[in-house]
């Protein structure tokens, strides 16, 4: 029971933050939704955030990146902001158009 | 009376002996015995049982196990430097200073850590059947404690089998009516009940299988171990009038013996460069001392050596015969009127520089590759026994035989027999030799899981499973868990017979081994399905892992955990083949609980799928699930540790040969197999116990989601996979392959003598004739409308090909674009990693 | 490993609890929006989510990060979201199945890929646990120490200002942590680096460009948004059931 009293490393943050990436994917390759994989796409841009503040926390690396990482996630949270809007615009022209947002609908461009 | 240099070899030599007097006397009276021939049976195998159990006991009171080793955490990271590995060489007299009375060696059992630890042995002398240029073939015993434990799971679990199969033959007594047999007017067959005759094979399998364990020399060995095999071709072909059945034996037979084959070369590498048959030293003439022919293969092959270690060495008649050329050139080269003795003793200067690759400007370690051979044919023979790949295709067909056949060659007796003498013969074997076992087991684990995921019929389920299993033991003994290995095979027998046994309970209450007629049957028929779920965890090595606090679990758990930690291990020495390893047997962990749970679903949760056949349904008489719940409670607590230093482990551990207590590298120095007692450090069981628990978890998982709550339509699965439900529906195709390959060709060469024979000359005037007319209409052919249309078609069809291949990637699916991402990711990743550790080394 | 005494006995570390809440808390609802069909409880899930992981971003000492998560993720993208989710709510949308087939490969691919990244994230060692607050301690201890000599030697009980001064700092730090100020990533958007002085001489414009790119993308992107959701005027007044919608 001792991993209550020993401090977390920067490993632990990198764990939380893969899995919040590859539920993202998961959710990406599953969901039929085309919000769901719009959902699924914040997830993993979260998922990469957390990597760029724990790089750069002082409490786990002498070396860290320091305002370089917070500064990369601040860019990452805003260019998500845009994605989202782009995307959700896109979202609701694709139900305007086909009365549908499955995504397995959109397949008009098969080879 | 009591000194086990006396008890062991009498009470042992009783156990052994008891099942073959069962067998003469139900040979010969059985069909006035009637039901009393069973009688007579169980009783004589439950006698060898407590001669056993006696055995044990006598063995536990003299030698106290010693505890299993911890590493020093210091020790567990280092890789050990390889010039501290490589065989040493010394002179045959040195290395008898601790065999003082020739007969127990050993007694160290309180330096269990030291790497110098000699295992307690005894050996000894029962009968001689002849004697050859002073090397003799007799019947003696070698008893450790892996002959001690492997005694008490074979009788112990025969005993349940006998009692249960007591009940399950019932139908035997009596003229039996096959319907599965037509006879050419439409009847179904009708023949007498061959009740006593089923209980005299198992007896006679249950002495050779005994036999086989005991056995002393290489040549008992091998009389036992073909007994072994003619016994399972007797119980596969019980039902001989079925055609399936009769083919199953024959096909059990066959393919045993293309491994024996193996196994006679690697037999006669050891005992022509050896001149010795017995394993360990016996002192014939009771002088107290041990002389030069007296030693046994393990000594010899594994002299104390300088620094005491017992490693590896190649022994003197395979070095000369690897340098058969040097020696003849000495010859040549001697001066005249050297006499023979100088010339003799000469060459015998040389032979430890050849072993070692020292002689002057020749680096060649000569013999080398003798030993490597010799290991290599006699894990043949247990590639047969212990079906593993390539030879793994009997296993599944021996299900046409009556159940308890079943659970006791799958479990006790015949595929043990195959893992047992690899345990044996574990000094033998060159650093090569286990890379090649473990190979082996790591494709075939990887076969046989894949196989039972899509198998209905629930035996073929088990029967995969089992070869999945056996696969792991040999993985586990390839890279170097010799004690893991052992304890699964332990660990194994008695959940799988377990299995084994409670499915033929299922069998016969619903008289069809199809699960897709099942279903439900829990309510039914409790004991079967209660204990089988115990099985069904047990197998899936149910347990809480050490990062938590306990490690506390069912039977598979203990055995499972330690071969992923030996793997884990030989990981961190061999990235390579390591990672291999270690995630097919991380992923066949998984595939295990998957197959397991789905075949409990299946069979016992969810509504009946077919009403007739559940209407029938019973549970069985008492005979017959008593014995499952006595084999249950074992399947849970048999690894338990709460003994003390009394554990299966810690006996096991006690089992362990001569040399084996320190690290070895293969001649190269390029692999390196670390010390057993490294994996258990902390910082490989925390992961390693993780990892096994998310696989086993996740399997369960996804069984229930498929199976249970039907949350994922395992149909629409199928339908998605296609191609490889169809791969893994034709078992891989290997029966189809071994057809075209050698059953075929064979048939074509038997074809064409009688062509060659009969036509040859008509043949060869009119072939004339008409090959000359032949060659015309093939230039014309071939030239005009195979080359040049041909070359111009070709092209054209390939690039339209080539198109409309890659026209499929563009599905427009935007999921599967996510999927091709992230498999391109792994993919890189795996080729970065293939190319960091293999082709930059 | 079997120390449950030690439980009682030992300290426990709250960060590293808050850690582990926070993060199961993350995982768990991330989880709970993949398995759930329903696009509506998805939303809400992802809002947890996102929530949680502002915490652990709190938890890294990047406070303004985390306050930003939490007011542009949790405040913004995600209610775009779930308008996103209203306006498309129709019956037959808001929970569809998707086949075993295609479950199953998403876990398995999934699945390796977290094997892959767990055991990378874990492989080194200097990673696995952090020794900040022991150092920490440690440098406290020592300048303490020294303080409490200095004084012995002076046969005083005040301090004097400048060893208050060398001590203060050390004290916030071990009772705030130390949080990246808003003020120091402020400086750095729009080009001093006051966290790295040495950079300045060097010409160096901390991140003004990459900020005014971003504001300008931002820019083309809400236009290009406006632009892609207005309705098509024309289309809907020929339609009859355009009125409808």
């Amino acid at each position: 029971m001792n991993f209550l009293t020993e401090p977390v490393g920067l490993s632990h943050f990198l764990a939380v933050g893969a899995f919040l990436f590859v539920t993202g994917v998961v959710c990406m390759a599953t969901k039929r939704n085309t919000l769901g994989i719009l959902m699924g796409v914040e997830l993993v841009l979260n998922g990469a955030n957390i990597n760029f503040v724990a790089f750069a926390s002082p409490y786990f690396r002498e070396d860290n990146l320091g305002l370089e990482g917070n500064l990369l996630a601040l860019f990452v949270i805003v260019l998500a902001a845009a994605e989202a809007a782009v995307a959700l615009a896109i979202a609701l022209n694709y139900y305007n158009n086909h009365s549908t947002i499955d995504v397995d609908k959109a397949n008009e461009l098969k080879g | 009376m009591l000194t086990p240099e006396d008890s062991l070899p009498f009470l042992l030599g009783l156990a052994v002996l008891l099942p073959l007097v069962s067998f003469f006397v139900i040979f010969l009276f059985g069909k006035w015995l009637e039901q009393l021939g069973a009688h007579i049976a169980t009783g004589a195998i439950a006698a060898a049982a407590m001669c056993s159990l006696t055995a044990a006991a006598i063995w536990m009171a003299q030698h106290a196990p010693p505890a299993t080793h911890h590493a020093h955490p210091a020790e567990s990271h280092a890789v050990i430097s390889q010039s501290s590995v490589h065989l040493t060489a010394l002179h045959d007299g040195e290395h008898d200073h601790d065999h003082a009375d020739g007969l127990v060696h050993g007694e160290h059992d309180e330096h269990a850590d030291d790497a110098h630890f000699v295992p307690p042995v005894y050996t000894g002398h029962w009968y001689s059947l002849g004697r050859f240029y002073g090397s003799e073939v007799a019947i003696n015993y070698y008893i450790d404690a892996l002959t001690i434990v492997m005694f008490c799971v074979v009788t112990f679990i025969a005993t349940c089998i006998h009692f249960y199969a007591g009940g399950y033959m019932h139908e035997e007594l009596h003229e039996v009516t096959d319907h599965e047999v037509t006879l050419a007017d439409g009847t179904h067959l009708k023949r007498p009940g061959r009740y006593h005759r089923f209980f005299q094979y198992l007896s006679l399998f249950c002495f050779s299988m005994l036999g086989l364990v005991i056995a002393g020399n290489i040549a008992m060995t091998f009389v036992f171990w073909e007994l072994v095999g003619a016994c399972s071709y007797f119980l596969i072909g019980f039902y001989v009038e079925r055609q399936s059945a009769s083919t199953a034996a024959n096909k059990a037979f066959i393919v045993n013996r293309v491994g024996d084959f193996g196994m006679l070369i690697g037999l006669m590498a050891i005992w022509a460069s050896l001149a010795t048959f017995n394993f360990g030293d016996v002192d014939r003439n009771g002088d107290g001392k041990l002389d030069p022919h007296e030693h046994g293969l393990f000594s010899l092959l594994r002299p104390a050596g300088e620094n005491g270690l017992h490693e590896l060495r190649v022994p003197d008649g395979m070095v000369l015969q690897g340098a058969k050329e040097r020696v003849e050139e000495m010859i040549v080269a001697a001066q005249p009127g050297t006499t023979t003795a100088d010339l003799e003793s000469q060459i015998l200067a040389q032979v430890s520089l050849w072993r070692d690759g020292k002689a002057k400007g020749d680096a060649t370690h000569y013999g080398y590759w003798l030993l490597v051979i010799a290991g290599v044919g006699i894990f043949c023979g247990c590639v047969g026994k212990s079906a593993q790949f390539p030879l793994h295709v009997w296993l599944p067909d021996a299900m046409e035989g009556p159940t308890p056949v079943s659970a006791l060659v799958h479990s006790a007796t015949m595929v043990a027999a195959g893992v047992f003498l690899v345990a044996r013969f574990y000094p033998v074997f060159a650093p090569e030799v286990l890379l090649v076992i473990a190979c082996a087991g790591c494709i075939t684990l990887l076969i046989g899981g894949s196989i039972a995921i899509v198998a209905t019929d629930i035996k073929r389920v088990l029967a995969y499973s089992t070869v999945s299993q056996l696969g792991y033991m040999m993985l586990a003994l390839g890279v170097g868990g010799w004690a893991a290995g052992v304890m699964h095979l332990v660990t194994h027998a008695f959940f799988k017979s377990l299995l084994f046994m409670c499915s033929g309970s299922v069998i016969h209450a619903v008289h069809t081994n199809e699960m897709t007629e099942m279903g439900g049957l829990r309510k039914k028929m409790p004991y079967t399905a209660y204990t089988m779920l115990v099985g069904c965890l047990a197998i899936a090595g149910v347990g809480v892992p050490s990062a938590l606090g306990i490690p506390f679990g069912f039977s598979g758990y203990y055995s499972k955990d330690l071969m992923l930690e030996q793997a884990y291990l030989f990981r961190s020495a061999n990235p390579l083949w390591g990672s291999i390893f270690f995630y097919a047997a991380t992923g066949g962990a998984a595939v295990t609980a998957f197959y397991m749970f789905r075949m409990w679903y299946l069979t016992f949760a969810g509504e009946p799928r077919d009403e007739h056949r559940y209407k029938h349904a019973h549970e069985s008489p008492r005979v017959m699930y008593v014995p499952l719940v006595v084999l249950a409670v074992m399947a849970v607590a048999i690894a338990w540790p709460i003994f003390g230093n009394y554990g299966l482990t810690n006996v096991i551990e006690q089992g362990r040969p001569i040399g084996l207590w320190s690290d070895m590298a293969s001649l190269d120095g390029g692999y390196v197999w670390l010390h057993e007692s490294k994996s258990h450090a902390d910082e490989i069981r925390t992961p390693v116990g993780l990892m096994a628990f998310g696989a086993a978890m996740t399997g369960i998982f996804l069984a229930s989601a498929m199976y249970l709550w039907r949350v994922l339509d395992p149909t629409d699965a199928r339908r998605t996979f296609a191609p490889v439900y169809k791969f893994l529906v034709h078992k891989w195709w290997f029966d189809e392959a071994y057809d075209v390959l050698f059953v075929r060709p064979a048939k074509v060469i038997a074809a064409c003598c009688v062509w060659i024979d009969k036509q040859c000359i008509d043949r060869l005037l009119h072939g004339l004739a008409w090959s000359v007319r032949q060659i015309a209409r093939c230039g014309e052919a071939w030239v005009d409308q195979g080359a040049i249309d041909g070359a111009i078609n070709w092209f054209a069809a390939k690039t339209y090909s080539t198109g409309a291949a890659l026209r499929g990637m563009q599905t427009g699916s935007l999921r599967q674009y996510v999927m091709f991402i992230v498999v391109g990711a792994l993919a890189m990743f795996v080729l970065m990693s293939f190319w960091s550790y293999g082709f930059a080394r | 490993m079997t120390n449950f005494p030690l439980l009682l006995a030992a300290e426990i570390n709250w960060h590293t609890v808050f850690f582990y809440l926070t993060s199961f808390i993350a995982c768990g609802f991330a989880l709970a929006m993949v398995v759930s069909s329903n696009v509506v409880r998805m939303a809400f899930f992802l809002v947890l989510s996102l929530a949680a992981t502002s915490g652990l971003i709190f938890l890294t000492g990047a406070h303004f990060v985390g306050a930003m998560q939490l007011m542009i993720y949790v405040g913004g993208t995600v209610v775009l979201l779930i308008f996103g989710v209203m306006l498309t709510a129709q019956q037959a949308f808001i929970s569809m199945k998707t086949k075993a087939g295609d479950w199953i490969l998403a876990l398995i691919v999934g699945g390796s890929l977290l094997a892959l990244l767990t055991q990378i994230a874990f492989s080194v060692p200097a990673w696995r646990s952090s020794d900040y607050q022991a150092r920490l301690q440690a440098e406290v201890t020592a300048a303490e120490e020294e303080i409490i000599a200095a004084m012995a030697a002076d046969n005083r009980t005040e301090l004097t200002a400048a060893e208050a001064a060398k001590l203060r700092p050390l004290l916030a730090k071990v009772k705030y942590g130390q949080p990246e100020l808003t003020s120091q990533v402020g400086l750095g958007l729009v080009g001093v680096r006051v966290d790295k002085p040495e950079l300045d001489s060097l010409g160096y414009s901390g991140y003004l460009l990459p900020f005014e790119i971003v504001s300008v993308h931002l820019l083309v992107v809400l236009v290009g948004a406006a632009y892609l959701a207005r309705s098509k005027r024309s289309a809907v007044m020929q339609t009859p059931e355009g009125d409808a919608r």
